[in-house]
């Protein structure tokens, strides 16, 4: 019993460290400005209110930044999918002279944190007349999220036996259709896997954000955010409103596929 | 070549162009920059070997970026540990409500960093902040601390990037947990070995090789962080009190626009990584770990 009352106790402040502080940002949000800074502070709006979404969406460039992000993401994802697929599939399928060298170097370009290469990636993307474009965000997403993908769809591929594959191919499938009704439905879980990596990695990059994009209509949530602090007075409300925006689409996409999630981190481990 | 083999390569062939021109030859050429002095915009460079490596030698700026990216680097990741490794063995027990839990505690990990950044900056808020008001209310301080002010700024970056990032510590280190035969644990328990002697005896030594490698990876990642260091003071003011090297290599690159003294303190922190990791294997890798 007292046990129990132990593990209880210890459950509800971690639930509270790691949950409170969304807590507060979504209350915050939802406080008519006169609330947000009263002493005491309420934990529960007394009067919520939607003003803060509306001066957030009125006032500023943020549902441009929404979209822009939207498209950067789900472009990488889909890139993402069908580069590391086709790679995974070489890794596993083919046999040809290098291919474990080739598959222990693309685990070695994991190891270079993106601040790293900035300065020649920036300089290497002017020259390629691409600077200032939502492709040289996917691009540059894309070749981040590539060894963790290839690394967790080979072990996916690796796992699907043979004879399947062998016996659609007597029956006359061709080798594409093959992969795609065979191969690639036994692999959703890593398929999900490196989905939901990739778009975690796309949508919460500020890094390439900041350095590769320059004009304000193409700049995405991250930067977008951040610039609201540029103004004389800081308006909290409506910031944290922008917070909640930017964590809602990552909580359902996570919450969708959670167990997927779990599975994928356990056999590749995920970066950050 | 055979047709398999073409194949083969044709179906790397995307992954590898991308990976080759975007990753591999970025780095090459960083450090071939590193030895030039290169305008960030401008097409103007000139070769001067390894004069910027000298100069970052005696360069004050550098070493004080050194000290606090490292001092960043190792309490945030000590934290990280102190916190997520009992946060793991709880989640690791059986009670009710326990999965809920396990996707809750994944939070701060998955939040973009522009959030935890602005999430932090208003609980630390020094006139309206939650925490100043808690901890005034409570009689713990006198006056509100001024956690984004110089005296502070650094604690508030720990206390942010320890939240965002022990999740990860939570989830790799439960993993592993959850491999441990139960019988390992039986068998203390007959021999009459209690809680703490268990994770002494058995947890311990089971988990000694995930340990090694989230201690590898945390240190190295957070010492090459950039945006949550960045995002959290920005440029100028309080921001020299955290600048870390990440941080400054970013400063000499894009504000300064020395492309040339950038990449040398890319190639350096790259430097710092190979030796310290070499240092570390040294020192733990044993026989015993990897049993």
């Amino acid at each position: 019993m007292r046990r129990a009352a132990a593990l209880y106790a210890a459950g509800a402040v971690l639930l509270l460290a790691a949950a409170f502080p969304l807590f507060w940002m979504l209350s915050t949000a939802l406080k008519p400005s006169g609330e947000i800074f009263a002493t005491p502070p309420r934990f529960v709006p007394l009067h919520p209110t939607l003003e803060n979404f509306q001066r957030l969406f009125a006032d500023t460039s943020f549902l441009v930044f929404f979209r822009n992000s939207v498209t950067v993401a789900g472009a990488t994802v889909l890139l993402t999918l069908a580069v590391s697929s086709l790679g995974a599939y070489s890794l596993t399928r083919y046999r040809f002279r290098g291919r474990e060298a080739v598959a222990g170097l693309i685990l070695l370009t994991y190891m270079f944190a993106p601040i790293m290469i900035i300065i020649p990636f920036y300089i290497l993307v002017k020259q390629l007349g691409i600077v200032n474009t939502h492709l040289a965000l996917v691009l540059s997403y894309t070749t981040f999220c590539l060894p963790f993908c290839l690394w967790v769809l080979r072990a996916f591929f690796q796992s699907i036996p043979l004879e399947l594959e062998e016996a659609a191919l007597v029956d006359g499938a061709g080798r594409g259709r093959t992969v795609w009704h065979v191969v690639l439905p036994l692999a959703l879980p890593g398929l999900i896997a490196a989905a939901i990596f990739t778009f975690i990695l796309a949508w919460n990059d500020f890094l390439f954000a900041l350095v590769l994009i320059t004009s304000e209509e193409l700049k995405t949530l991250p930067v977008g955010v951040n610039d609201l602090f540029n103004a004389t007075i800081v308006d909290w409300g409506m910031i944290m409103a922008a917070g909640v925006m930017i964590t809602v689409p990552t909580v359902c996409f996570f919450a969708a596929v959670q167990r997927y999630l779990v599975q994928g981190w356990g056999s590749g481990g995920v970066k950050g | 070549m055979r047709k398999s083999a073409l194949v083969g390569w044709l179906l790397l062939a995307p992954s590898l162009v991308l990976l080759g021109g975007l990753v591999v030859f970025p780095v090459l050429y960083n450090v071939w920059l590193s030895l030039y002095d290169k305008h960030a915009f401008m097409p103007v460079q000139s070769f001067v070997g390894l004069r910027h490596y000298r100069y970052f030698a005696s360069d004050p700026e550098f070493w004080t970026s050194f000290y606090y990216g490292s001092v960043y680097a190792g309490a945030t990741m000590v934290l990280q540990l102190g916190v997520g490794v009992p946060a793991a063995l709880l989640l690791n027990e059986a009670f009710r409500g326990r999965n809920l839990l396990r996707g809750f505690v994944l939070f701060p990990y998955m939040i973009p960093t522009i959030v935890a950044v602005i999430l932090w900056k208003w609980l630390l808020n020094d006139s309206y902040g939650l925490v100043n008001y808690l901890l005034t209310s409570a009689g713990l301080v006198r006056a509100p601390v001024a956690w984004l002010g110089p005296d502070y700024i650094m604690t508030a970056l720990i206390v942010t990037s320890v939240w965002q990032f022990f999740p990860f510590v939570v989830v790799t280190y439960l993993a592993r947990l959850q491999t441990i035969a139960p019988e390992l644990y039986e068998a203390a328990t007959v021999d009459g070995a209690s809680a703490w002697r268990r994770f002494l005896h058995v947890t311990l030594p089971q988990t000694a090789s995930v340990l090694f490698v989230i201690v590898l990876l945390r240190s190295i990642w957070m010492f090459t962080k950039f945006d949550t260091v960045w995002l959290l003071a920005g440029e100028g003011g309080v921001s020299r009190y955290i600048r870390t090297l990440p941080v400054y290599a970013y400063a000499r690159s894009f504000t300064y626009l020395q492309a040339g003294m950038g990449a040398a303190l890319a190639v350096i922190m790259f430097a710092m990584l190979l030796a310290a990791t070499a240092v570390y294997f040294r020192l733990f890798r044993t026989e015993e770990v990897f049993s």
